[in-house]
């Protein structure tokens, strides 16, 4: 079972998206800001990184580069509802850029793609 | 002995002639005085009497003699003596007339002296008065002329003693208020005025600017006024045009038209002794006609005309520039003279004077236009007097025009200092023209650079009103996201929980619907504000396709439409932005779905042709009518009930930035296709 860290400052939407992630079939652990993130990647082992922006104490951009310093492998997800940070190129050693939205079949499908590609490696 | 008396007799009287001379000397005793002259005689008189009180008593006879002798004194005879020689007999009486008459003589020779000396004086007076630039008349209380000096009658054109017994009314036009007011406050008072920059004109056609003193002076118990014209013309004149100058720069930063400064020129060349001429004509070149045309004029019609103008400008101060275009002292728009002008053109090919004027760049002066070659019939015609002078206008690196000037209605010559100064007038006029000229091309740059700024500014504007619309989108989509999510996941749990929730379903798939809606419009509204730097990389548009397929697969289901994916393998990458091109595929996909009802069909085909690599989406759906057609890549433009109207217009821009072509064709069997073609890499 692929384990998932998924790195969300708002309560509401990081419960929504656990309990999707969890009826997909992953297992979910939640950290609210970037620098709890950190620590986590620091001490766990995760398959994916599902990694909000906008966020107090350290924004995703900041934990991005930490994360990956640390695990250059790790596979992120970024998932905002800025579209904008696309044009960051901090954004583009993430594995996906997917824009917030009601509808998560766009996250989930990314995810499952990125995993099952690294499950053949 | 006789000799010896009469000297004793004589010595009596030689105090009191000292007297007599110390007294003329000193003024006290004035011999042109008849009253003055009679008491020295009633003095010399009584002493006589005194001395010889005795033979008078005894001869009365001789004394009438005397008195005769004393009347003819006093009428300023003293030296008659002669016939008196038949009193010589008489010892006495002898020796009394021998006295008269050597006091007679004396006297006679004292007045004569004096006379030479007040006849040297009136000559040296005369001349200081005539060497001054000064005119001089003397009034009566009549205000009649009995005095005037030379310079004063040769200025007027008055001869020998023509002028006396005139008023000055009768030499002048007009007498402005200013001065009758200050000579009838002379005649009251006393006290002596003075006055500034007077403007006069005489009947004899000679006009002038004058400081003007006025005093009273009490002659023979008669009381008389002396008026004393200085002539500051020349000096008013040159004031008047360095003001001018100093007017038209200043109408320059004013940011006033070239037409003031030219009328302004005009009105100095003739306003009454600005340059002293009758009429003045402006000549501009027109490029269009090839040709100088008549500009303006100013100037009477009329000798009439010009006294009554002349009187309109008395108490205008120097104000040709002023807010107050009225008040500049001219005739000009309305009168034959100005109409003349305006329509006269001479070609700048032909060979008129004022045409040779422009191009030799310097002034001509004619005096008898009849018999000098230089002036073409047109011309004569035109001008109608025989001494005129054309002056041209130019600046440094090029002719403006010409200026005509004349004196048609006084006949007064043109002097050749009035030439050199409407030239130099007319070269600082000019160059005012010029700097004008490149002052306004200077302000045509400024304002050109001033638009681009606020183009600039404006676009920075966009920006700036872009960076908050993204801001506001965040803040926004954040919340409505968990909304739709949590909608959508209370749909799906009321799917699989027992019957009777279905209210609940409902609800929440309304509220899911309701926040997609949002969403949408956030996305549209947010790409098409904020120019989203396009990301350049090697896509394969199956991907594209693909990718947006799988995020619409769901709604494909729902509304039971068939989705065709006929996508060609063997596609070559295309260097393109993936989530720009997501973008269209999705707002083109829910475009089809959207007039595509239930058991429709929509295929989503990608391929080459020559020259494109393309991306078809078609549906079975309703068509676009002409009507519509027109209108569907026009922001906001929809006809549906929910929609924003910003898909089509968001899709058009992107494929635009992808150098990309859209085209539009209905279906035969229905329905219609939109093909996104962009160029196939080489
Ligand atoms: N496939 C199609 N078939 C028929 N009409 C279409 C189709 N695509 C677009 N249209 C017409 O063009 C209009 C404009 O489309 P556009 O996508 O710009 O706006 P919209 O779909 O009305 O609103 P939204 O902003 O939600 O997309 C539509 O309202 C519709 O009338
Ligand atoms: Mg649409």
């Amino acid at each position: 079972m692929s384990k998932i860290l998924l790195v969300e400052d708002e309560k509401n939407q990081r419960e929504l998206y656990a309990a999707e992630l969890i009826d997909e079939g992953y297992e979910i652990d939640e950290a609210s800001d970037g620098k709890m993130a950190v620590e986590k990647v620091k001490s766990n082992k995760y398959d994916l990184v599902v990694l909000d922006i906008r966020m107090p104490e350290m924004d995703g951009i900041e934990a991005l580069g930490k994360i990956l310093s640390r695990d250059k492998k790790i596979p992120i997800v970024i998932h905002t509802a800025y579209s904008n940070y696309k044009s960051n190129f901090m954004t583009w050693t993430a594995d996906a850029y997917v824009t917030k939205s009601s509808n998560l079949d766009e996250l989930k499908s990314k995810i499952a793609e990125i995993l099952s590609t690294r499950n053949k490696v | 002995m006789k000799i010896k008396k009469a000297l004793l007799h004589l010595s009596i009287y030689i105090p009191d002639i000292v007297l007599f001379a110390v007294l003329i000397k000193h003024g006290v005793f004035d011999f042109s005085r008849s009253d003055h002259r009679f008491l020295g005689i009633v003095f010399f008189l009584v002493k006589i009497l005194i001395h010889n009180l005795v033979y008078l008593l005894c001869f009365v006879r001789p004394f009438t003699v005397i008195k005769d002798v004393l009347m003819q004194f006093q009428r300023g005879r003293y030296s008659m003596a002669d016939n008196f020689h038949v009193m010589k007999s008489s010892v006495c009486f002898g020796e009394i007339l021998e006295l008269l008459r050597s006091t007679g003589r004396y006297l006679d020779n004292l007045i004569g002296s004096q006379n030479d000396e007040i006849e040297k004086f009136r000559e040296l007076y005369n001349n200081v008065i005539l060497a001054s630039n000064s005119y001089f008349v003397v009034l009566n209380s009549r205000d009649e002329i009995i005095f005037s000096n030379k310079s004063f009658s040769a200025n007027f054109r008055y001869i020998d003693d023509e002028i006396l017994g005139l008023k000055l009314e009768d030499v002048f036009y007009i007498i402005p208020g200013r001065l009758s007011d200050a000579i009838e406050n002379v005649k009251k008072r006393g006290e002596s005025a003075v006055l500034r920059k007077i403007k006069l004109i005489s009947k004899r056609k000679i006009s002038l600017i004058a400081d003007i003193k006025i005093s009273r002076v009490t002659i023979q118990g008669e009381k008389q006024y002396i008026v004393v014209l200085d002539d500051i013309t020349s000096q008013w004149r040159k004031d008047y045009q360095i003001s001018l100058i100093s007017q038209i720069s200043e109408s320059i930063q004013r940011d006033d038209e070239v037409e003031r400064i030219l009328h302004a020129i005009l009105t100095a060349v003739t306003s009454g002794s600005g340059l002293g001429f009758n009429r003045a004509m402006l000549f501009l070149y027109n490029d269009q006609k090839k040709a100088l045309t008549g500009k303006m004029a100013v100037g009477p019609d009329s000798m009439e005309e010009a006294v009554q103008i002349w009187g309109a400008v008395q108490n205008e101060e120097l104000n040709l520039m002023g807010s107050d275009n009225e008040s500049v002292p001219s005739a000009s728009a309305g009168n034959a003279f100005y109409k003349q002008v305006i329509t006269s053109s001479f070609p700048i090919n032909s060979d008129s004077l004022l045409v040779n004027v422009f191009n030799g760049r310097s002034p001509v002066h004619i005096y008898d236009a009849s018999a000098d070659p230089r002036v073409d019939p047109e011309t004569r015609e035109f001008t109608d007097v025989s001494e005129f002078v054309v002056v041209p206008l130019c600046s440094a690196n090029k002719s403006l025009g010409v200026i005509v000037a004349d004196n048609k209605f006084n006949g007064a010559p043109i002097y050749e200092d009035h030439v050199e100064l409407l030239s130099i007038f007319a070269s600082q006029a000019s160059l005012s023209i010029d700097s004008y000229n490149s002052l306004s091309l200077v302000k045509e740059r400024m304002e050109h650079i001033q638009a681009k700024q606020e183009a600039i500014i404006e676009s920075e504007k966009m920006a700036a009103v872009g960076r908050i619309a993204a801001h506001i989108a965040h803040e926004i989509r954040n919340p409505l996201v968990t909304v739709g999510g949590y909608a959508r996941r209370i749909l799906q749990t009321v799917k699989k929980a027992p019957k009777g929730t279905e209210d609940i379903g409902k609800a929440a798939s309304i509220i899911l619907h309701e926040s997609e809606r949002l969403e949408k419009i956030l996305s549209n509204v947010m790409d098409f504000s904020r120019p989203s730097p396009l990301i350049r990389e090697y896509n394969n548009l199956n991907d594209v396709v693909k990718d947006t397929y799988y995020l619409l697969k769901n709604v494909f289901q729902e509304r039971k439409i068939t989705p065709v994916l006929e996508l060609e393998q063997k596609l070559p990458l295309v260097k393109s932005d993936f989530n720009q091109l997501k973008q269209v595929v999705l707002n083109l996909l829910q475009n089809a779905m959207d007039a595509t009802p239930t058991g429709g069909k929509i295929t989503l085909k990608t391929g080459l042709t020559e020259t494109h690599i393309f991306i078809r989406i078609r549906d079975t759906g309703s068509g676009i009518s002409d009507e519509v057609m027109d209108k569907i890549f026009d922001p906001f433009f929809t006809s549906k009930i929910t929609g924003v109207g910003l898909g089509l217009a968001v899709v058009k821009k992107i494929v635009n930035d992808h150098n990309g072509e859209i085209v539009i064709t209905n279906n035969p069997e229905g329905g219609c296709q939109f093909s996104i073609e962009l160029l196939r890499p080489s």
